[in-house]
């Protein structure tokens, strides 16, 4: 067996970067170059003979091109025609902009050479499953630095509730019996551990890590990183689950009896509360492409939620029993939902289509998270078993497996690290699943070797970039579409306003909504089915060993053909 | 002294007489001047009178008289000639006008050469002021020379140490220039060609898209077709892959063409001739041949799989009443291998055919029939026979239709009694058909007599077989007439009988039947059982891609159900995994993953089919809710009698009804089990654009004009900087004089040539 040292972003390896410009090298794609009369006035003369102790001049071959598939991802979808704009003075000048759009997109594909570090894997030799690689073999061939991230904590105050801060730096604990810590888990360094003497039902960061949500048995209190008592939150009572949207500010809660608020921690409002009329549920997540709540309930339904619609926007189901988890993962692509009858489907929740995956299990998973790189990990019992790139296909077996002495009461994966945090029934285990987190972080975006100092800058731009709770719906994309609806409402109420030229304006969208009609999606679906029919008639032909004289052909007769003898069909 | 006086007196006294008498006269005469003096404001009285103008005339008649006169007066003459007479100044306004016109137009000019630099200034990313960047303060000579310094001691140390390095001094580079005088020459020579040689293909090109004969275009396309087949062969000689990569390209062509419902009789062409046809044999002709060629072009591609046997069915049918009439479009498909769209099947169209069916053999290849086709002829004619006495031997064998036994014998006697005795029309129409369709005349090599005794041979075999079909129908009545007439105890062995009989005749005259019915895949299921000594696994699959094909021909049976129920097609297969159990569960709990879990349906003890119905019933009743009603207005009994099951009269249903809007098709609505639901978010809204500014006019292009972030979280802070530049930098605390003419002078400003801006520009 072998195993690949993992590399995280503080470890240089000259080896690795050299390997890396080896392949940039290799990596060159022909361009066509379109000749025009530039290039044709001059041509560039590279040599010179006079190279007595003179510079040899090089003429500036360009840039070097870029990866069109990388330019691809970073677009931004198309441009503007500048033709259909009349006025020649602003066409000229939108298509000045659109070329600092396109220089702008095209120096995002080139910053992406900045980004050096590479997803870190098991390497295993044929026959062996990496399934069989322990945490203690992983424990003993990576570095120490990496080795010390697995460990175990051994507490007494009965189940733990673990959450990691968004950098992925620190680490907070809250037990059903009250025991309530918070710690840098890389130093270990602990903030504040202290007794609430109240059963703690869940934990948050807030958007800092000096600042601790915690939902006791009665109400919301919020505690600094020193454990001093900041807030305490009468108006949220009896929570059962939080999640905090860190672009919005808002603390959203489900509890008890149904009821769902949002609070926001910048101005210490509740920007919206109302009962969702679901029952008591603990099955809740957010959706970080468009922080939508996503709650599951007892009937198998998941139902996505904003602070400003009082109803579900949308609602799915899943699975025909109570489900036990759901997780969204980071790009919003995927949900993953498991329910009681021990099957776990995968969805594609940004169309709101699917099951994609179909997996059944032999025990109802507790517990389901998405790591940054869309492994999943899924917690059966006490036993976490971690599956990799099993959205887009069906797995047949886990990519990692750890079995504990305890039970899974929650788990979640370490943002920028290859760490799987489980909270268990005593205490807390960090294990190390190699190749789960993102290995480049964008330091302005989050970063786990933040200052003081940046910290604070941080919280203050934060802040300035805040975005209102109103703008939370299923497509985040929606502000910048022009509100057809009422437009129309105001055109009409114009065009009845005497001596004024109406104005003509094509009310054509930007993104029409190719293949979801109703025609053209039963279209598709009819075609795909047949083609998939087809195919398997004919790999069920093929396993049968029909007779395949038949593709003999026969010498044709003509019109005489009818005198040839006919093979009888079986019946 | 004294005459002086006197005359000075007579002449006082004369003045004075002479106002008196002209005082008589009572009009005022002004005196004309006798002497003018330039003064700036002219008299309105001192202006000549055009009519005391100098008439040299009459001055030269004056002259005439001596010979030195006359020549005075000739130059004079000539003189007034070329001497012209100023004209009178123009009226002031006018003058005024024009004065103003012109200096509007100078002006123009001078300020229009400034044109580019405010257009250029206006479309230009920034401007930034002060425009010129001289920096007006000198170096005083101190200043100047105390940057003129020696190396200090330690810089010369480290030189020492590490020698900077030469600077090298770059020599001037000659320029060089990409061509040469003669070259530049030429070069231009030839693309003033390759452009004129454009222009006449472009006219030529014009001049024909524009022909409208039909002909014209007919040859043209046929011409083309010619010329693609032979570019193809010589393909298919130097590079077969390359020819057979061609070949697949056709084939999809087709295959698209297949799905066009062009050479259908939809076209106004068609509709056309359509009209016509009623009228004119020939038009009627046009459009069968048109059907045809729709036929031969939608005919699907048969599959390797079931070639033989449709293939057989397809061409080895022949239909006798409809192969009489020449015009049936069906017909004529049917025969299209040979006369009708030979100019459709000589091309690439055939050797796709020769592909189906995998003909080896490369006689179908060559377009040079004729020889081949004699030995067709002759092979076939042999083949012929043995089928022939096989017919007979196997007549002899099936007992039943011994009446009908017809020796070969027989047979040519009988051909020869055919001949004699059918009717000349229907033998004419026969013989007419077969011309037609024969896929081997070859009248032009001279095996007349061969084709006499083809064409008699088919012929006779086509009567034969009606006879015997009439025959064998002929004794099926009589049977029948004898059923009837005899009692039943008879009934069943003979009505067994004639069964057979039938049955067996219906073999022979199995070519009799119209079409075939359509293939159903069919599976055996002895087969499978077979299958079964296999694994499980292997088994499992077999069964259910059965499955897969009994629906499938279970489909085909029913007909095409139209009506696809989504949820039913989008089934993910569950996936069993083999996941870990807890100890809780299960103590011996070390699997192996290879091995496989029995796929037992666990009791989901969970399992309510109503939770799926209710969320369905949700589904429509939120989706009713949405959807808008019609509105009654109507008064019941008003005008009318009302109550219970009255209905209202159509007017008022017509008039008091509103009516609702079409029902808008929802996001959710061939999603399965999923609500989403449609609202329109007023707090959303607030922050929502409703109009679209100034210079767009379109949704479109104004999303697209925001599409993009220009914050520096989302892109790199270079493309920022560039966007969120702003249009006007000045430089703090320095006077910005305004712009003089040697802004008009700089390249940048000479060069631009946005010329819609600058009309823009101009005409404010």
């Amino acid at each position: 067996m072998n195993l690949e040292k993992k590399k995280r972003y503080f470890e240089t390896d000259p080896e690795v970067s050299k390997t890396d410009a080896n392949q940039n090298n290799n990596d060159f794609e022909v361009y066509n170059i379109k000749i025009n009369p530039k290039s044709l006035k001059r041509k560039p003369s590279h040599f010179k003979n006079k190279n007595d102790g003179k510079v040899l001049k090089k003429k500036f071959s360009g840039k070097s091109p870029i990866n069109p598939e990388k330019l691809e991802k970073h677009s931004r979808g198309e441009g503007i025609d500048h033709n259909n704009v009349k006025h020649p003075l602003h066409a000229a000048k939108l298509k000045k902009r659109e070329n600092k759009l396109n220089y702008a997109q095209k120096q995002a594909a080139r910053s992406e050479i900045l980004l050096t570090e590479q997803q870190g894997s098991l390497v295993v030799e044929e026959g062996v499953k990496t399934t069989s690689i322990s945490q203690k073999t992983i424990k003993e061939s990576v570095d120490i630095a990496a080795a010390t991230k697995i460990f175990d904590l051994k507490l007494d105050f009965g189940p733990y509730r673990a959450k990691y801060s968004r950098n992925g730096r620190h680490l907070l604990l809250g037990s059903a019996k009250g025991h309530l810590a918070a710690f840098d888990w890389v130093t270990k360094k602990l903030h504040c551990e202290i007794n609430v003497m109240e059963s703690i039902h869940d934990i948050s960061w807030l958007h800092v890590e000096t600042m601790i949500a915690a939902a006791q048995k009665e109400w919301l209190y919020i505690y600094d990183n020193t454990g001093t008592e900041l807030h305490c939150i009468k108006r949220l009572d009896k929570i059962l689950r939080m999640e905090f949207l860190p672009y919005h500010f808002l603390l959203a809660t489900v509890n008890e009896y149904g009821f769902m608020s949002w609070l926001d921690i910048s101005i210490g409002e509740i920007v919206s509360h109302y009962n969702n009329h679901l029952g008591r549920t603990s099955v809740m997540t957010q959706n970080p492409y468009n922080a939508t709540l996503c709650l599951g309930n007892s009937k198998g339904v998941v139902s996505l939620w904003s602070p400003t619609v009082k109803e579900p926007l949308a609602k799915i189901l899943c699975h025909k029993t109570p489900l036990t988890a759901i997780t969204v993962d980071n790009r919003g692509m995927y949900m993953a939902t498991s329910g009681v009858d021990r099957s776990m489907k995968i969805w594609d929740i940004r169309n709101l289509d699917g099951p994609i995956q179909d997996y059944r299990l032999r025990s109802a998973p507790v517990d389901l998270q998405f790591s940054q790189k869309d492994m999943l990990a899924v917690g059966l019992g006490e036993v976490v078993e971690i599956y990799s790139n099993c959205c887009t296909q069906t797995v047949d077996r886990p990519y990692l497996r750890h079995r504990m002495a305890k039970s899974i009461n929650n788990f979640k994966f370490c943002p920028y690290e290859d760490v799987l945090g489980i909270g268990t029934s005593n205490g807390f285990s960090s294990i190390i699943v190699p190749g789960s987190g993102e290995p480049n972080f964008d330091a302005l975006e989050s970063n786990p070797f933040q200052t003081k100092k940046q910290r604070k800058e941080a919280e203050v731009k934060a802040l300035l970039e805040k975005i209102p709770a109103e703008l939370i719906t299923l497509n985040p994309f929606d502000i910048t579409e022009v509100d057809v609806p009422s437009m129309k409402e105001q055109m009409e109420a114009k065009k009845k306003l005497l001596y004024l030229k109406p104005k003509k304006i094509d009310y054509t969208p930007r993104y029409k909504n190719k293949g979801k009609t109703n025609i053209a999606r039963k279209k598709i679906i009819k075609d795909a089915t047949r083609k998939e029919q087809i195919e398997q008639a004919i790999e069920a032909k093929k396993h049968l060993n029909l007779p395949t004289d038949q593709n003999i052909p026969k010498q044709s007769f003509g019109v005489l053909n009818r005198f040839v003898p006919k093979p009888k069909i079986k019946k | 002294m004294e005459d002086i006086e006197d005359t000075d007196y007579v002449a006082s006294e004369h003045d004075i007489l002479v106002k008196a008498i002209s005082k008589l006269d009572k009009t005022q005469h002004i005196t004309e001047p006798t002497r003018n003096e330039p003064t700036i404001d002219n008299s309105e009285f001192h202006l000549h009178k055009r009519s005391n103008e100098l008439d040299l005339s009459n001055v030269v008649e004056a002259l005439e008289g001596t010979a030195i006169h006359v020549k005075i007066g000739k130059k004079l003459k000539k003189i007034q000639n070329k001497s012209q007479v100023l004209k009178k100044p123009l009226e002031k306004p006018q003058a005024e006008r024009i004065k103003r016109a012109i200096g509007y137009e100078e002006n123009k000019k001078k300020i229009g050469r400034w044109d580019p630099v405010v257009a250029r200034a206006r479309t230009v990313d920034y401007v930034s002021f002060p425009i010129k960047h001289v920096s007006n303060k000198l170096q005083s000579t101190g200043e100047f020379l105390s940057k003129l310094k020696l190396k200090s001691a330690l810089e010369k140390e480290l030189d020492e140490v590490d020698p900077p390095a030469e600077v090298m001094e770059e020599d001037e580079e000659e320029q060089t220039y990409p061509m040469s005088y003669e070259e530049m020459i030429e070069h231009r020579q030839h693309s003033a060609k390759l452009r004129a040689q454009e222009s006449y293909k472009a006219a030529k090109a014009k001049r024909q898209s524009k022909i409208k004969s039909k002909k014209y275009h007919r040859i043209l396309k046929k011409e083309k077709l010619k010329q693609q087949l032979k570019e193809f062969e010589d393909l298919q000689k130097k590079n077969p892959e390359e020819a057979l990569q061609k070949l697949e390209a056709l084939e999809k062509a087709r295959a698209l063409e297949r799905h066009t419902l062009r050479h259908k009789n939809t076209g106004k062409w068609a509709k056309n001739q359509l009209i016509r046809a009623k009228y004119d044999k020939e038009v009627r002709q046009q459009i069968a041949e048109q059907l045809a060629v729709s036929r031969s072009l939608t005919h699907k591609t048969q599959d390797t799989e079931s070639t033989d046997d449709e293939a057989d069915n397809n061409e080895a049918i022949p239909d006798i009443t409809l192969s009489q009439d020449p015009m049936n479009p069906w017909m004529l498909q049917r025969s299209d291998k040979s006369n009708v769209d030979a100019e459709f099947d000589f091309g690439y169209k055939k050797y796709l055919k020769d592909k189906m069916f995998k003909r080896k053999d490369n006689d179908s290849e060559s377009d040079s029939n004729d020889e081949d086709a004699n030995k067709m002829v002759s092979e076939k004619i042999n083949s012929l026979k043995e089928s022939i006495a096989k017919l007979a031997t196997s007549d002899i064998e099936g007992s039943a239709v011994e009446e009908f036994i017809v020796d070969t014998n027989k047979l040519n006697k009988e051909i020869a009694n055919l001949k004699a005795s059918n009717n000349a029309l229907d033998k004419k129409k026969k013989k007419k058909s077969i011309v037609a369709t024969s896929n081997w005349i070859v009248e032009e090599v001279g095996n007349s007599i061969r084709n006499d005794i083809t064409q008699e041979v088919s012929s006779a075999f086509e009567n034969l077989e009606d006879d015997v079909a009439n025959k064998v129908e002929q004794k099926l009545k009589m049977l029948r007439e004898d059923i009837e007439r005899i009692g039943k105890s008879e009934k069943p062995f003979k009505n067994t009988r004639s069964k057979k009989d039938t049955e067996k005749d219906i073999d022979n005259l199995e070519y009799l039947k119209l079409k075939n019915q359509k293939t159903k895949t069919i599976i055996d299921e002895e087969l499978l059982e077979t299958n079964k000594s296999k694994k499980t696994e292997d088994s499992d699959v077999i069964n259910s891609a059965a499955k897969i094909i009994e629906t499938a021909q279970h489909n085909t049976q029913d007909g095409v159900s139209t009506d696809i129920d989504p949820n039913r097609f989008i089934e993910v297969k569950p996936k069993y995994l083999n996941t870990a159990l807890s100890n809780l569960d299960n103590d011996n709990d070390e699997l192996d993953d290879d091995q496989v879990v029995p796929k037992v349906n666990i009791e989901e003890v969970f399992e309510e089919d109503d939770v799926v119905a209710s969320f369905r019933q949700e589904k429509e009743d939120e989706a009713k809710k949405d959807q808008p009603t019609d509105i009654d207005l109507s008064l019941p009994g008003w005008g009318s009698w009302g109550g219970k099951g009255v209905k209202a009269p159509k007017r008022k249903r017509n008039r008091f009804i509103l009516k609702a809007p079409p029902k808008m098709p929802r996001r959710d609505e061939n999603k399965g089990d999923v609500i989403i639901k449609e609202y329109k978010d007023p707090k959303m809204a607030v922050h929502k654009v409703t109009d679209v500014p100034f210079p767009f006019t379109s949704i479109k292009e104004y999303e697209a004009s925001i599409r993009a972030p220009i914050g520096n979280t989302f892109i790199p802070e270079s493309a920022h900087k560039k966007l969120i530049r702003p249009s006007v930098i000045t430089k703090a605390g320095t006077i910005i004089e305004p712009m003089d003419e040697e802004e008009l002078l700089l390249q940048k400003n000479r060069n631009f040539s946005n010329n819609d801006v600058l009309r823009l520009l101009a005409k404010k």
